[in-house]
């Protein structure tokens, strides 16, 4: 029977390839406060714009053999709403560009949650 | 004639260009450059229709362009009664290695050729019903052509786990006049050697206005192909 093995395996403070003795001493590898900015990671634009359009002007589609002329209501909402959607995001991109602060908005981009930060800093 | 105005333009220092306005009424407002020239990308695009400056004024942002440098409009873009973006547009997009003078005698041939087909259908018909349904106007017929050849949709290639899906989604605009501009040239081109362009492009944008033919079979291609392939839409979002 060997002793070493068992030896090795067991729990130490020194080796870092042996299971930590408990209770494990904290490190403190980075600041424990928040940062002052925050990543733009998260804020691309997922929504899924005029896909109920998209959908009934299929349907209108298939139903009429695609003939444009007898789905003009369908086509005209469609091109509506992706208008509007491209308006929409426009004035969000640019706004976000320049971190402009809208009063009362409650979606703030990334550059706006920046902005407003840097204006009131965080107490450390 | 043009050249020798413009000739004379260089040569007149400006004092004396307002008073011989009365004795060259025609001078145009393009300026003469040895050479293709590029502006930086401050410039404005030169308004130089008058409804759009009359809506300028309107919305008091004549001030506002004032202070801009704005680039020289180019010769063919004048306020004339006869000046249509469409068909300067068509014109360009027929036009190779710059050669605009045949590019637009090519278009202007077709648009006689309509001219001539619809004259002839005009007096074939026999009521005053069917005569009122026929586009006289060859530029009318490519407004209408030009509308009807217009896709809805677009299929982007997008990649998801290694495969590349044609995602359909909407166009925009500009590129939908792009692609419509394109498919009607692209079915004028695709004909016998011995059938000239002006003559081929007169049937397109006369089947096409009609909502027939091969560019508008090409349009519905595209849209059966999006509705095929919409279960993918909503890839564009992720």
């Amino acid at each position: 029977m060997r002793l070493s093995s068992v030896l090795f395996t067991a729990p130490s403070n020194i080796s870092a390839r042996r299971p930590q003795r408990e209770p494990i001493p904290f490190q403190m590898l980075l600041p424990l406060k928040l940062k002052k900015t925050v990543s733009g990671k998260g804020d691309k634009l997922k929504e899924a714009a005029c896909m109920q359009e998209l959908a009934v002007m299929f349907a209108c589609f298939k139903k009429s053999e695609f003939d444009q002329q007898q789905c003009l209501k369908e086509v005209s909402s469609f091109q509506n709403c992706y208008k509007d959607y491209y308006k929409r995001a426009k004035v969000q991109r640019e706004q976000g560009k320049k971190g402009v602060l809208v009063p009362g908005e409650k979606n703030l981009t990334h550059r706006q949650v920046n902005m407003l930060l840097r204006s009131f800093p965080p107490k450390p | 004639m043009n050249n020798i105005r413009i000739a004379l333009r260089e040569v007149i220092p400006n004092r004396l260009r307002t008073t011989s306005r009365n004795q060259w009424p025609n001078l145009t407002q393009t300026r003469f450059y040895a050479r293709a020239t590029s502006f930086p990308d401050y410039f404005q695009n030169p308004i130089f229709r008058k409804e759009d400056q009359a809506k300028l004024i309107e919305n008091n942002e004549l001030s506002k362009l004032a202070a801009i440098p704005v680039k020289p409009p180019a010769a063919c873009e004048t306020s004339s009664v006869y000046y249509d973006p469409l068909v300067n547009k068509v014109i360009n997009h027929v036009m190779k290695m710059g050669n605009k003078q045949l590019a637009r005698s090519l278009v202007e041939k077709a648009f006689e050729n309509i001219k001539r087909k619809q004259i002839e259908r005009y007096h074939l018909a026999s009521t005053p019903e069917e005569k009122a349904k026929i586009l006289l106007n060859p530029k009318d017929v490519l407004h209408r052509a030009v509308e009807n050849c217009k896709p809805l949709l677009q299929l982007l290639p997008i990649k998801r786990g290694g495969i590349t899906y044609q995602v359909p989604g909407p166009i925009t605009e500009k590129r939908s006049l792009f692609l419509a501009v394109k498919w009607l040239l692209d079915a004028s081109n695709d004909k016998e050697r011995t059938v000239h362009f002006p003559e081929q492009f007169a049937w397109e944008l006369l089947d096409a206005a009609n909502n027939t033919g091969k560019v508008v079979k090409r349009k519905q291609d595209l849209h059966r192909q999006c509705e095929a392939n919409r279960a993918y839409a909503h890839y564009r979002w992720q």
